[in-house]
C-alpha cells in the first residue's frame, strides 16, 4: 500500500472560544476543537460524528477556514491555509465549498435562486454571463429542480428543495472538496434519501471529496468510507466505516452504536447503554474526557489523557484500555429483513424503475474554465 | 363500561384550519388497549401532533376546526368534554409529554414544586405527601441527587434532565394514558436511548398505555406494540408492530422503509419516494399518495378505504397486496364519485 493521497490534513488543530469575560479575573473559554490530527484522502467520503456540542461544526468551519484556528494548521493540497492571506484564501474558496444544515437561513431570501447559484461563479470570475446562466440551468436540473426555478425566490421552495439549491450553489464553482455540516439532518426521511443520492451521484461524477458531519449514524453508515468519532473537542476513534460499526474500539463509539434505534423489531432489546450526558465543555474532566461515563474506566483513565494512536491496520483510537477490551458492535445481520418485506421492496424498486424509465436522467454539466486567474 | 372495551377508541377524527377545504387530519380511527404502546409514525406535517393535541383538548380552536370524530376514553368522549372536565382528566388520567420540555415546565417554578402541585391538584393530598411523591418520581426517572434537584429551576438542568423531569411530572398521578409527542427527537442518541429505556420501564411498572409520536422507524421498532403509519393526514397502514415491519403493505410504508439508510453493508443507492407531499390546497381527492406512488393507477383517484386483511393489520391501498397485482377500481367509478 502506497502513501495515501491526502487532500486535507490537520495538525494539532485547536480552536478556543471565550465564553465569559469578567472585568477582573480569568475569562472562561471553551476548547471547542482541542488538538485534532486528521488525514482526509482525495476522493473519499469522510464523516465526522459525535454528540451535540462536541465541536463538529467548529472543526468543519476550520477545515475550510470559515473561522481561524487558535493553534495548529490545516493543509489543503500542500498549502497551509491557516497561514495564507485572505486574498489567496479567496482563490482557494473555489475548491472548498460548504453546505449548511439549515436550508432556511443559509440562502439570502432577497436573491433569486438563479442569482444564488450564479454568485460563486461571478465571485471567481468563471465563464461569461451567458455561460454562467447555462450552467445555472444545468446545475438546477442536475439536483432535481427545473431551469425555470432560477427566477423564483428561496421561500417558494420546500426544505428539501432549498437544500438542493444549496448544493447547486456549492457546486457552481467546480469545487474539489464539499463539506456538509448536517446537510440532510433537517430533512424528512423520504426527502433525505433523495438528497443523499444526489450527493453521492455528484461525488462520483465530479470526483469530489466529501466531508460529512452528521449525528444520524445510519446516514453515516450509508455514505461514509471512513469515520472520525468526536467527543468533547477530540477525536477518540477513526476507522473505515464497516469496521467502526461492527467492531468499535473506543468505549464511546460502542456506546453510540449501541444507542442507535434499529428499525427491526427486537433488534436492540437488552442492549446496555451508558449513563449520563456529555459534561460541560468549559471544564472537561481530567484524564480521558469520557471517563465519567465510561463503563470500563480505571485509575489511569482518571489521571492520564490518552493519545490518539494509529494501529497497524489504519485504525486509530484514544483509549488506555483499547488493547484489552473487546467491545460490541452491530450484529452482522442487523439489516436482515423478512422474506415478505424483501419481496415488497423489490416490487417497489421495480415499479419505481419502470416509471422512472420514461424520464431520462440528466448528466452533469462540465465545469467551466475561468476567464483567467 | 365493559371490561374488554379498548382504553381509547378514536373514530373518524377530522381536523381542518379556518376556511381551508382540506382536512389536515382526515378520518383517523385508532384504538388502544390498557398498557399498550401505539406509535404514530409519519413525516413532518402529516398531522401527528394535531391528532395528539385534539385528544388532549389542546387544539387551538379557532383557527382549528374539529370536523368529525369521537375519542372514547374511560367512558367519555374526550372531544366533547367541557374545559372543566378536561382539566380534571389532564395531568391525572391522561398526560402528555412534548419534544420541548419547556412546553410543559414552568420556568419560574422549582421542579419539585411543579410536580407536587400536579399531584395536589388531582389527588388532594397534603403538601408533604405531594413533595414526597415528587421526590419519589425524580428517583424513578433516575435523576441523580433527586433531593437537591427538587429545589432547582428547569433552566439549571441539562436537556436530558429536563426531559426526565417532564416525564416525572406526567407520570406522577399514574395516568392510564400517556401521549408522548417526539419525546426524544431533540436528544443526543445516547441520551435518547436512556430516555426510551426509562419510558419503557416506567410504563411496565405503571401499566399506562402510551401513544408515542415519532418520525423514526427505529424508535417505533423499539417501543411499539402497534403502529399507525400516517401520510398527509390519513392513516395508510396500521397493525401490530412486527406485522407492519415484516409484512409492510402500503406503498408509502414500503417507500419509507426503503428510503432509510441501512445499518448493514451498503447495498447501492437508496430507493427513494419521488416528489414531495402535495400542499394542502393541492391535495389529491382520492388516495393522497397517488402523486408519488409507483403503483398508482387511474382508479386511485378514488379514496381507498382502510381494509383489514390480517388480524389487526389494515391498509388503505387499492392495489394491496401488491404481488397479486390487484387493480384499482376503474376510473369511471372513480370519476363518478
Ligand atoms: N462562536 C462561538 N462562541 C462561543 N462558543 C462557541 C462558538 N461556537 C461554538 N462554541 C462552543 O463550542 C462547542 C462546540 O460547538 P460546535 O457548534 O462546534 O458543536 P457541534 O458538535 O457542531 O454541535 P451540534 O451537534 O449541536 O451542532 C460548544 O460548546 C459551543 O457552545
Ligand atoms: N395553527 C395552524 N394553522 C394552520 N395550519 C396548521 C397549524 N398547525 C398545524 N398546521 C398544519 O397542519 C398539518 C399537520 O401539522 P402537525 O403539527 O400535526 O404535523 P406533524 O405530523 O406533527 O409534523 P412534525 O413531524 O413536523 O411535528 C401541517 O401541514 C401544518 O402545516
Ligand atoms: S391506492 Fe393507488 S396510489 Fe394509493 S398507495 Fe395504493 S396504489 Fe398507490
Ligand atoms: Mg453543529
Ligand atoms: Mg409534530
Amino acid at each position: 500500500m502506497g502513501k495515501p493521497d491526502l487532500i486535507i490534513e490537520t495538525r494539532a488543530l485547536r480552536r478556543r472560544f471565550v465564553t465569559h469575560k469578567p472585568l477582573v479575573g480569568a475569562q472562561t473559554e471553551v476548547r471547542a476543537v482541542d488538538g485534532i490530527d486528521l488525514r482526509i484522502r482525495r476522493g473519499e467520503t469522510f464523516a465526522i460524528v459525535g454528540e451535540s456540542g462536541c465541536g463538529k461544526s467548529t472543526l468543519a468551519r476550520l477545515l475550510v477556514r470559515l473561522i481561524d484556528p487558535s493553534e495548529g494548521s490545516v493543509i489543503y493540497d500542500g498549502t497551509d491555509i491557516s497561514r495564507i492571506s485572505a486574498d489567496k484564501m479567496r482563490g482557494l474558496r473555489r475548491d472548498l465549498q460548504f453546505i449548511f444544515q439549515d436550508p432556511f437561513s443559509s440562502l439570502n431570501p432577497r436573491m433569486t435562486v438563479g442569482a444564488l447559484v450564479e454568485e460563486p461563479m461571478r465571485a471567481h470570475r468563471i465563464g461569461t454571463r451567458r455561460e454562467r446562466r447555462a450552467r445555472v440551468a444545468a446545475l438546477l436540473e442536475r439536483v432535481g429542480l427545473m431551469p425555470e426555478h432560477a427566477n423564483r425566490y428561496p421561500h417558494e421552495f420546500s426544505g428539501g428543495q432549498r437544500q438542493r439549491i444549496g448544493i447547486a450553489r456549492a457546486l457552481a464553482s467546480g469545487p474539489k472538496v464539499l463539506i456538509g455540516d448536517e446537510p440532510v439532518s433537517a430533512l424528512d426521511v423520504s426527502i433525505q434519501a433523495q438528497v443523499v443520492n444526489i450527493l453521492e451521484d455528484l461525488k462520483q461524477e465530479f470526483g469530489l471529496t466529501l466531508i460529512v458531519i452528521a449525528h444520524d449514524l445510519a446516514v453515516i453508515r450509508h455514505m461514509a468510507d471512513r469515520v472520525a468519532v468526536m467527543y468533547l473537542g477530540e477525536i477518540v476513534e477513526e476507522a473505515p466505516v464497516a469496521e467502526l460499526f461492527t467492531a468499535p474500539r473506543h468505549p464511546y463509539t460502542e456506546a453510540l452504536i449501541s444507542s442507535i434505534p434499529v428499525p427491526r423489531v427486537g433488534a436492540r432489546a437488552g442492549v446496555a447503554t451508558i449513563d449520563g450526558e456529555p459534561p460541560n465543555p468549559i471544564a472537561p474532566p481530567p484524564g480521558c474526557r469520557f471517563h465519567p461515563r465510561c463503563p470500563y474506566a480505571q485509575a489511569v483513565c482518571r489521571a492520564e489523557r490518552p493519545k490518539l494512536t494509529r494501529g497497524p491496520d489504519a485504525r486509530s483510537v484514544a483509549c488506555h484500555r483499547h488493547a484489552e477490551l473487546s467491545l460490541t458492535g452491530l450484529a452482522p445481520d442487523i439489516a436482515a429483513r423478512s422474506p415478505e418485506a424483501e419481496q415488497r421492496f423489490s416490487l417497489y424498486r421495480a415499479a419505481r424503475a419502470t416509471r422512472e424509465g420514461a424520464k431520462p436522467s440528466g448528466s452533469f454539466p462540465q465545469p467551466l474554465t475561468p476567464d483567467k486567474e | 363500561m365493559p371490561e374488554d372495551a379498548p382504553l381509547l377508541q378514536i373514530t373518524d377524527l377530522s381536523i381542518r384550519f379556518g376556511a381551508a377545504a382540506t382536512n389536515l387530519v382526515d378520518g383517523v380511527s385508532l384504538s388502544l388497549d390498557r398498557g399498550e404502546t401505539l406509535c404514530i409514525v409519519g413525516e413532518s406535517g402529516c398531522g401527528k401532533s394535531l391528532t395528539a393535541l385534539a385528544l388532549m383538548g389542546l387544539l387551538p380552536t379557532p383557527p382549528a376546526r374539529l370536523m368529525s370524530g369521537t375519542a372514547m376514553f374511560e367512558g367519555r368522549d374526550l372531544l366533547s368534554l367541557s374545559l372543566q372536565e378536561l382539566q380534571n382528566v389532564r395531568g391525572d388520567r391522561m398526560a402528555m409529554i412534548f419534544q420541548e420540555p419547556m412546553t410543559s415546565l414552568n420556568p419560574a417554578l422549582k421542579v419539585g414544586e411543579q410536580i407536587a402541585e400536579a399531584v395536589r391538584r388531582h389527588k388532594g393530598v397534603s403538601r408533604d405527601a405531594a413533595r414526597n411523591r415528587a421526590l419519589d418520581m425524580l428517583q424513578k426517572v433516575r435523576i441523580p441527587a433527586p433531593e437537591k434537584r427538587l429545589d432547582e429551576y428547569p433552566h439549571q438542568m441539562s436537556g436530558g434532565m429536563r426531559q426526565r423531569a417532564m416525564i416525572a411530572m406526567a407520570m406522577a398521578n399514574d395516568p392510564a394514558l400517556l401521549i408522548a409527542d417526539e419525546p426524544t427527537t431533540a436528544l443526543d442518541v445516547t441520551v435518547q436511548a436512556q430516555v426510551l429505556d426509562l419510558m419503557r420501564q416506567l410504563q411496565d411498572e405503571s401499566a399506562s398505555a402510551m401513544i408515542m409520536i415519532t418520525h423514526d422507524l427505529g424508535v417505533v421498532a423499539e417501543m411499539a406494540d402497534k403502529v399507525a403509519v400516517m401520510y398527509a393526514g390519513r392513516i395508510v397502514e396500521a397493525g401490530p408492530v412486527a406485522a407492519v415491519f415484516e409484512n409492510p403493505q402500503h406503498p408509502y410504508t414500503i417507500g419509507l422503509m426503503s428510503s432509510m439508510p441501512s445499518l448493514g453493508d451498503r447495498s447501492g443507492k437508496l430507493v427513494t419516494i419521488p416528489g414531495i407531499v402535495p400542499p394542502a390546497d393541492a391535495m389529491p381527492e382520492g388516495c393522497r399518495f397517488v402523486s408519488r406512488c409507483p403503483f398508482a393507477q387511474p382508479g386511485c383517484a378514488l379514496a381507498p378505504p382502510m381494509r383489514e386483511f390480517d388480524r389487526g393489520h389494515a391498509v388503505a391501498c387499492w392495489r394491496a397486496p401488491l404481488e397479486t397485482g390487484v387493480d384499482a377500481p376503474s376510473p369511471e367509478i372513480a370519476g363518478a364519485a
